[in-house]
């Protein structure tokens, strides 16, 4: 009776939660638009206009084809440096897993300065550098890379959601019973028809559940898409959803109406996943017998996987990272560098600057409670859904997910709705509501993949001894998932430091954080302080995630990665 | 004649320090504003400048802090009626980037009426009542790289805006699409029907035809100038550009004629204001001496107060050239036309590319 109370408190919250802000958003389509907000009386011609004129569908195309082009690309690339690193006998794994997911700690905003300075076609960094090595050999050297082009929002995109992919795929190829590989290969498969027949069929779960999520998170993205996009001449859905939200004259309806279609999407993408694991035994690769795998020799090939990797490596991390820093040291834009440009005023400006200090303080507990909080949340959700399965669970996990799809922008006009006459208006606790609202679905898919692999019989075997439901989720499923909540914990700490859209809706005085002060900054073109600060963002990102890791003894790049039961 | 020299000796005592500010003020406002120890200003303006003039006013009155919380255009108006009409007065100061909503605001009586001490030397354009009082005035211009274009190039683009239809220029300079007021500016006067022969719909046109780069974000544009990356850009203004040339960056810039002015960032009092004297008193030094000074000289935009000496150093180098002939926007025709010409404007530098 208890546990179920507490069961219904709890799916209570999260709907009042995720679900009211929707709604308000699915409502707010409804309304007649006033130069300067909603009128009072109802209207369909903002639902119409984006549900059917070719405008709007076409941003959504450019939206849905720019996502699934970064979708492929990034599961191309993330999956195969899951495979090196998790199936191969690839050396320094430890190092190689660090280096992989480096971007993670570098918010999109800032990333994209950082591509700004390096890529931009006359004066980028990597064009001034490789036209100054060329121009001994060629006459007159052209540019060879622009990040202000269609090629280059996909570029950046990518780099940005590789470390994801990878992440959510290296865990289950880590952690795989190697049987059937061994079964495969004794059988006379070659290497390459191994890993294609057998590796990445039983990681199907979680390369769809990343896949899910960068095409979600790349089709709800606006800043690179819309920077860089109408430079090159293409506007995507969420662009216009920002631009609907925050210029005059104000569309909220249409921003509203965009809002509600990108959740359709959504809502199909998570019942395709449903569908496509919906038979959870063909995934189960952790049982309650122990196994010792012998990873794939890659002979020759070390060497081209070093290659690669090493210039992956260079791409994501050394160079963004370095423009980055670069340019937080610089008192201005600037092709080349010298001395006369160098600044460390940025860095001393961040500690006298009014507001910062609070800022971060408010960063660093936001992160840290609201990735608890979906770890916990997230978890019971999709145990209760897989353990416990009916339609109030199923109907839980479904509603849960939803707030992923909707723009931060929009769904953080609906939380602001929700909670305006709320006292807790005005305060960080509302930051904390919107973060968990957004970014609890990843709670509970990743939490749902990790039990998908997990094979009941570990918990019957407890419960035949004994054990009430709780102990037994408590004893079994929570430590041979400890390093999977620990992955949630990890990845919503860092998305919580870099959550903007909903963040600088809901802000107040009182309540900064330290992405909202970066993108002031960037808004007022103080670029390099901005880039300071982001900076800054970055190194407390590594320092939440190493506390992190030193309390609970689990490493990021591991923690996605179960370990093998012994 | 002696209320200038005093004015003129007031002045002089404040920008030496002779005099502390509140000193000069009413002392009764300045005790019930230490009362309420604080200030909410929303500010539209940029957040650095914005508070190292809050930073100079808690200087001058201790006892006062200002909490400032930026929100820009139309996002502080919905902010702000969103809490008005939930009953959450938190805003004290509105500094509103955009007249219409200043505007709004007023007419629909939101705003209280306070007449500020130097009420009567602000000119009436800038100055809506006795409701809002515009702090700076913003001047479009022309930024340039001085490492990309020549002095006779820099003569040229100062003569007139049809100069930038110079085949010398074509894919030389940017612009930007975005919707805001000084991105508007030139655009207005360029659709402003007594043009309609010198600019219009075809001036637009002849300009994309020019091939110029176009980036979401106005400020990008001035960046991207700075970078080296396009020599100049037409999507420029003073105060924008004066803050990186405080920082040493190759820039310069020049008004073309007419060059569109108009009076920015406007303040304005909430009627439901929590602090309601410190709030009379921090508008009061905003559109003051003291406060114009400040704001010149820590942010570097034209004050609107007449008679406050200069304060904007570059001002006196030999390149600076003050504007020759202002236009002035048509508020009543900016609110009805911004948008048809805003996605006019946008349309042609889609086409540019």
């Amino acid at each position: 009776m208890i546990r179920r109370l507490a069961w219904l408190t709890m799916a209570a919250c999260v709907v009042f939660v995720a679900i009211v802000p929707l709604v308000y958003v699915i409502d707010a389509q409804f309304y007649r638009e006033t130069r300067v907000g909603l009128a009072n009386d109802r209207s369909l011609v903002a639902f119409v206009d984006v549900f059917s004129s070719a405008e709007y569908l076409g941003f959504l195309a450019n939206a849905l084809v720019l996502a699934g082009v970064v979708t492929v690309l990034s599961l191309l690339i993330g999956v195969g440096w899951a495979l090196v690193i998790g199936r191969t006998d690839m050396r320094g794994k430890r190092t190689w897993d660090t280096l992989i997911t480096l971007p993670l700690y570098l918010s999109p905003f800032t990333g994209l300065m950082a591509w700004i300075a390096l890529g931009s076609e006359k004066t980028g960094f990597v064009n001034v550098v490789l036209m100054a090595v060329l121009r001994p050999f060629v006459a007159q050297p052209q540019p060879v890379f622009n990040i202000w082009s269609y090629a280059g929002v996909v570029y950046v995109m990518t780099l940005f959601f590789c470390p994801l992919v990878y992440l959510f795929t290296v865990g289950s190829l880590r952690g795989m019973n190697t049987a059937l590989e061994e079964a495969a290969r004794t059988s006379g498969a070659s290497p390459l028809t191994v890993v294609l027949k057998i590796t990445l069929p039983l990681c199907m779960p979680a390369i769809f559940a990343s896949g899910l999520l960068v095409f979600i998170l790349g089709a709800e993205l606006y800043t690179i898409p819309g920077i860089i996009g109408s430079t090159a001449g293409f506007t995507t859905l969420p662009w216009r959803i920002f631009q609907d939200s925050t210029a005059v004259p104000v569309h909220r309806a249409h921003a509203a109406a965009g809002g509600t279609m990108l959740l359709l999407i959504t809502v199909v993408g998570v019942w395709l996943q449903g569908r496509l694991t919906r038979v959870g035994e063909r995934f189960v690769t952790v049982g309650g017998k122990g196994f010792n795998g012998r990873p794939l020799s890659l002979g020759a090939w070390r060497v081209v996987a070093w290659l690669a990797l090493a210039g992956y490596v260079v791409a994501a991390d050394l160079l963004p990272f370095g423009a980055l820093l670069v340019s937080s040291v610089m008192k201005y834009s600037a092709g080349v560098i010298t001395a006369e440009v160098l600044t460390s005023k940025h860095y001393a400006m961040f500690f006298t600057t009014q507001n910062m200090l609070g800022a971060l303080w408010n960063t660093i507990f936001l992160a840290v409670l609201s990735g608890a909080v979906c770890v916990v949340v997230g978890f019971l959700i999709s145990y209760s859904e897989l353990r416990r399965p009916g339609w109030a669970t199923k109907g839980l996990a479904f509603l849960a997910v939803l707030p992923v799809a909707v723009p931060g922008l929009v769904y953080g006009l609906g939380l602001l709705w929700t909670f305006l006459r709320t006292p807790l208006y005005g305060t960080v606790w509302i930051l904390l509501l919107a973060y968990v609202a957004k970014f609890l679905p990843y709670g509970v898919i990743v939490s749902r993949t990790g039990l998908m692999q997990l094979h009941p019989e570990l918990s019957e075997s407890a419960r035949m001894s004994g054990a009430s439901a709780g102990r037994t989720m408590l004893s079994i499923s929570m430590p041979l998932l400890k390093p999977t909540l620990m992955a949630i914990l990890f990845f919503v700490m860092l998305m919580s430091i870099k959550e903007l859209s909903a963040s600088v809706l809901l802000y107040s005085q009182d309540s900064e954080v330290l992405s909202v002060l970066t993108w002031h900054y960037m808004d007022n073109g103080d670029y390099q302080f901005a880039a300071a600060i982001g900076f800054v963002q970055t190194l407390i990102m590594m320092g939440v995630v190493f506390l992190a890791q030193a309390i609970f003894r689990v490493r990021l790049d591991r923690a996605f990665g179960r370990e093998t039961p012994a | 004649m002696i209320s200038r020299v005093l004015r003129w000796a007031a002045v002089a005592a404040v920008c030496l320090g002779i005099v502390p500010a509140w000193a000069q003020t009413d002392a009764g406002l300045y005790e019930a504003a230490k009362k309420e120890g604080t200030v909410v200003w929303y500010v539209g303006g940029p957040l650095e400048g914005m508070n190292a003039i809050a930073g100079q006013f808690q200087k001058e009155f201790p006892g006062v802090k200002i909490e400032t919380m930026r929100l820009v255009g139309i996002a502080q108006y919905q902010r702000f009626m969103d809490e008005t009409g939930a009953k959450k007065y938190i805003a004290d100061l509105l500094q509103n980037t955009d007249y219409p909503s200043i505007s709004q605001l007023a007419e629909d009586g939101h705003i209280a009426a306070w007449k500020v001490p130097t009420f009567d030397r602000i000119p009436p354009q800038f100055r809506l009542k006795e409701f809002a009082y515009a702090q700076y005035a913003s001047t479009n211009g022309i930024v340039y790289n001085v490492n990309k274009v020549t002095p006779d190039e820099v003569k040229l683009l100062e003569s007139d805006w049809a100069a930038i239809l110079d085949p010398r220029f074509k894919g030389r300079f940017s612009a930007s699409p975005m919707k805001c007021g000084v991105c508007y500016a030139p655009v207005h006067m360029f659709m402003d029907p007594k043009f309609k022969d010198r600019y219009g719909a075809a001036f637009i046109d002849k300009i994309a035809a020019q091939k110029p780069a176009s980036y979401s974000e106005v400020l990008v544009t001035i960046d991207r100038v700075i970078a080296g990356e396009q020599d100049f850009t037409i999507s420029g203004w003073e105060a924008a550009a004066a803050v990186k040339l405080l920082d040493g960056a190759p820039i310069r810039w020049v008004f073309p004629k007419p060059t569109p002015e108009f009076g920015n960032s406007w303040l304005g009092i909430s009627k439901y204001a929590p602090h309601p004297n410190a709030t009379r008193l921090f508008m009061n030094w905003l559109m003051g001496d003291a406060g114009q000074i400040a704001m010149e000289k820590l942010y570097g935009s034209k004050g609107t107060l007449s008679g406050v000496p200069e304060q904007r150093p570059y001002v006196n180098d030999a390149w600076y050239h003050a504007p020759v002939e202002y236009y002035a926007v048509d508020w009543k025709r900016w609110d009805e036309n911004y948008h048809k010409d805003m996605d006019l404007w946008a349309a042609a530098l889609k086409r540019a590319k």
